[in-house]
């Protein structure tokens, strides 16, 4: 299980004078006091631009530390490098070292790995699974921005992960490739493999996620099953519903503050 | 241990792979072979021939180190290729120090080739084996080593263009300062301009340190104490950057 308990992360200069969402003088408060607990097989994590999904995800897989609070996989602080063996992660839009080959980079990635398979026949599995073994020997930087995704998605298996954490995996691929990576990702939940997804597009959320949550301005508005927080309405209708009444409370209470 | 490895080998990889050092070592290599035709048109004596193969050598890794050292860490942190490395069970120590000994690596393979020809110019020139050439090749590149933790140490908070700026000016400090001393003590510099003078000496890395090629040239024996010195000064000097440049860069956000 993923849990985050009370996580909160500005970043900047003066930390210890808490800063306003948006207030740039003392730091920027990108994660407001975050507390979840994810056991779904797939879990989607909605919302804007800017609105702290990438800075949670890279709070997970221990790139950032978190200002206080903490998150745990399966009981073990995430930034432990036990935690880290067990999870893959694929940044969004993956800068590679392109004068490798698709399988070089592969290799070196199982080298961070101990005890991790290495040998071609394993890699070549993952390309495969990734739909870009043809490619394999080719440098990356010939690789379009749809393959280096796939890239990204595979380097992310190398270790054989119990948790994979994968932000905005299918920006930038074409109708196939998102197909073929949701049906690898549903492949993947079979396997009983947990997914945290960050994405902005809803309508494959609705596709392959069982939970999701919405954050806003590093706020969590919502967590739960797919189908409840859509009541039988689309997702983003629900989605964009939920980010307005926020903000309508929010401008509510200022409202009441002012006049108080 | 292996994560250091693991690094420093792909990071050797990808940089010989780079054609601007495949470029700078033909170059290299290509200015040392000229020494061949100026040995018998202008330069006449084997101590000439010497010294500007050594100065050449010198020029080029010092080119090389530059390059490396002020783009390929940075590199990495601003393009986020880090992000690949770093959610693996690999602490941001363990990728500082591969990346700089595998650019140490790039450096000594660059040593290495030009030392190779510049051992068949000085044969070729009737030289015979000049140890002592060797021994200024590898005291140079203990300075090339020390040259790159700057470089690494200054890329951990600034950019690459800075990064250049100020490795380029502690590679000049580096070569003056122990002079400005002399010359301070000749002229007779006293009181507070005297304290600036000796504070530089001591925050800058004295390079002058490293520069055995006027012995190499003359083939006059390097006392080994010197030797000695020199290297554990690098390595001082080395170890002492590269805990501050991992220090900076565990606190930096990426």
């Amino acid at each position: 299980m993923l849990s985050f308990s009370r996580v909160t992360k500005i970043y900047g200069k003066r930390k210890k004078r808490r800063p306003a969402v948006g207030e740039a003088r003392f730091g920027r408060l990108a994660v407001d006091d975050f507390s979840l607990e994810i056991s779904a097989p797939i879990f989607g994590f909605l919302g804007q631009n800017g609105a702290g999904k990438t800075t949670i995800i890279k709070m997970i897989t221990g790139l950032l530390a978190p200002t206080s609070g903490t998150i745990m996989i399966d009981g073990v602080p995430s930034r432990d490098e036990a935690s880290k063996r067990n999870i893959g992660f694929m940044p969004e839009t993956p800068y590679f070292y392109e004068r490798m080959t698709g399988i070089e980079f592969l290799r070196f990635c199982t080298e961070l790995f101990p005890g991790a398979k290495r040998d071609d026949e394993s890699l070549g599995k993952i390309l495969k699974i990734a739909g870009i073994f043809e490619a394999r020997n080719y440098e990356i930087r010939t690789y379009s921005k749809g393959m280096r995704q796939r890239l990204g998605f595979a380097q992310a298996l190398v270790n054989d992960p119990n948790y994979l954490f994968l932000d905005e995996p299918l920006d930038g691929l074409d109708p196939i490739g998102r197909h073929d990576l949701k049906k690898s990702m549903l492949a993947l939940k079979a396997e009983g493999r947990k997914i945290f997804l960050n994405t902005h597009i809803l309508y494959d959320v609705e596709e392959v996620c069982d939970e999701v949550g919405v954050i806003h301005e590093g706020k969590l508005l919502y967590a739960g099953p797919v189908k409840d927080f859509c009541a039988g309405r689309p997702l983003e209708e629900r989605f964009v519903e939920t980010v307005k009444e926020y903000e309508k409370g929010k401008q509510d209470s200022k409202i009441m503050n002012q006049e108080s | 241990m292996n994560h250091i490895i693991t690094i420093a080998k792909n990071t050797l990889k990808l940089e010989v792979r780079d054609k601007i050092w495949i470029a700078l070592l033909a170059f290299g290599l290509g200015y040392i072979a000229i020494m061949l035709f100026l040995s018998d048109l202008v330069l006449k004596e084997l101590p000439m021939v010497k010294a500007f193969a050594l100065l050449g050598i010198y020029f080029f890794n010092a080119i090389i180190a530059l390059f490396l050292g002020t783009t390929s860490f940075y590199r990495d942190v601003e393009r986020k290729t880090v992000y690949f490395i770093l959610a693996k069970p690999i602490s941001r120590a363990q990728f500082l120090l591969g990346k700089f000994f595998g650019l140490c690596a790039v450096i000594f393979l660059t040593s290495v080739a030009l030392a190779v020809a510049y051992l068949a110019i000085v044969a070729l020139a009737g030289g015979g084996f000049d140890a002592m050439g060797l021994l200024a090749i590898l005291m140079q590149f203990l300075e090339m080593a020390l040259f790159l933790a700057f470089a690494i140490f200054v890329s951990t908070f600034s950019s690459s263009l800075l990064s250049i700026v100020y490795t380029s000016v502690i590679f000049f400090l580096g070569h003056v300062v122990s002079s400005l001393v002399d010359d301070a003590r000749k002229i007779g510099i006293s009181g507070i301009r005297y304290v600036f003078v000796n504070i530089l000496y001591y925050i800058f890395p004295n390079l002058e340190k490293f520069n055995i090629r006027d012995f190499a040239v003359h083939s006059v024996s390097l006392p080994w104490a010197s030797f000695g010195f020199a290297v554990a000064y690098a390595t001082a000097y080395i170890i002492l950057l590269l805990f501050a440049a991992i220090w900076i860069f565990e606190k930096k956000e990426i």
